[in-house]
């Protein structure tokens, strides 16, 4: 073989290692500070932490549907829910927090997303356990199926659906593409966490 | 011969020195030592722990991510194409440059679609790329290893007579 009577030793260059990280580093920097300015982020997940809770004065959405779902929460494996699907949406007044105990401590912290502009997402997908708000819908049809698969027993969907002072208990939050406009994050100490009864 | 001089030259046969014994502690080393440094081995492992970090929020979100055109089969993509570029480095390693410039580029770009494995995938995935660019590899005929290491230092022993006496 040509190499049986060579050494081959692997060595980094410390001054190419620093220009490729420095490089990449300021590569991301850019498209991080694009969107931060804009506010917009890409496939946003927000999940398996349990409940938290999304607040809004409205929203209007198109391209509605409403599925059954068997999901993951803050206290159980699987718990059933509603999964609501909207293609386009905008909402006014956007408020999401959560609540999480200081570990080692009996002290809880709430973490608050605001959005004191219009929020507009696209493909949105959000698992709720319970819903508070003035809904009203266009060209609403219930469609129910003769089939095993319980997601596809029994849908909803809607052409657009307006919610009006809402509040939705929510476990899992996904958006495709989210542009939050006046956006603020803060975090407050509290002394217990928020318990919605959903009456069951 | 000045001091400055003296000293740069100490520092440029320390520098050989630790490399000389390097070469010979991979000589003497094991088979897998041997093949570790054939190949960037850290800058393909990193990368593949990258590449799973990234692909973690597509895999997770499968129901929707296999929706050509979503963003989330975008991070699916970018996540995949990043894992395969990591085993191909431990196999062509010559290529491992253009590699770690690719992985550079598509960790940046994976905060679209899969959010860079939490930032932290796009993070491990830019170190990666970079290990992978800055890996050279170094050959030296195996007998030259140890002859060039008595040289060595004989030469040295030689340069701090020299420089005591001036």
């Amino acid at each position: 073989m040509k190499h049986e009577n060579h050494i081959i030793v692997g060595r980094t260059w410390k001054r190419k290692f620093i220009v490729a990280l420095l490089s990449g580093f300021l590569a991301l920097g850019g498209l991080i500070s694009v969107f931060g300015f804009t506010g917009t982020a890409f496939a946003m997940p927000l999940g398996g932490m349990g409940d938290f809770y999304v607040e809004f004065d409205e929203l209007n959405g198109e391209g509605f549907k409403l599925i059954p779902e068997i999901g993951e929460t803050g206290e159980s494996d699987s718990e059933p829910m509603v999964r609501n699907l909207i293609d386009e949406v905008k909402i006014e007044n956007l408020h999401i927090y959560k609540d999480l105990k200081l570990p080692g401590t009996d002290k809880w912290v709430r973490f608050h997303v605001r959005a004191d502009g219009e929020t507009t997402i696209t493909g949105l997908i959000q698992d709720a356990r319970f819903i508070d708000a003035d809904l009203s819908f266009d060209d609403l049809q219930i469609e129910e199926k003769n089939t095993d698969d319980f997601s596809e027993n029994w849908t909803q969907r809607a052409d657009t659906i307006t919610i009006e002072d809402a509040k939705l208990v929510t476990d899992y939050l996904f958006q495709e593409f989210v542009s939050l406009e006046g956006a603020k994050i803060s975090t407050e100490m509290i002394d217990e966490p928020e318990i919605v009864d959903d009456g069951n | 011969m000045n001091k400055k001089e003296a000293r740069a030259l100490r520092r440029q046969q320390k520098k050989e020195e630790k490399w000389q014994r390097k070469y010979t502690k991979v000589a003497e080393g094991s088979r897998f030592m041997q093949w570790r440094h054939k190949r960037p081995f850290w800058g393909a492992t990193l990368t593949v722990l990258a590449a799973l970090l990234i692909l973690y929020i597509p895999l997770h979100l499968y129901a929707i991510a296999m929706i050509p055109g979503s963003f989330v089969f975008v991070g699916f993509l970018f996540g995949g194409l990043i894992l395969i570029i990591g085993v191909l480095a431990y196999i062509y390693p010559q290529f491992s440059t253009v590699f770690g410039v690719i992985t550079i580029f598509l960790s940046v770009l994976s905060i679209m679609g899969a959010l860079g494995g939490f930032i932290v995938g796009t993070i491990l995935g830019i170190v990666s790329g970079s290990l992978l660019v800055a890996w050279e590899k170094q050959a030296m005929p195996a007998g030259e290893s140890k002859r060039n290491g008595k040289k060595q230092k004989q030469l040295v022993e030689q340069e701090t007579a020299s420089t005591a006496q001036t």
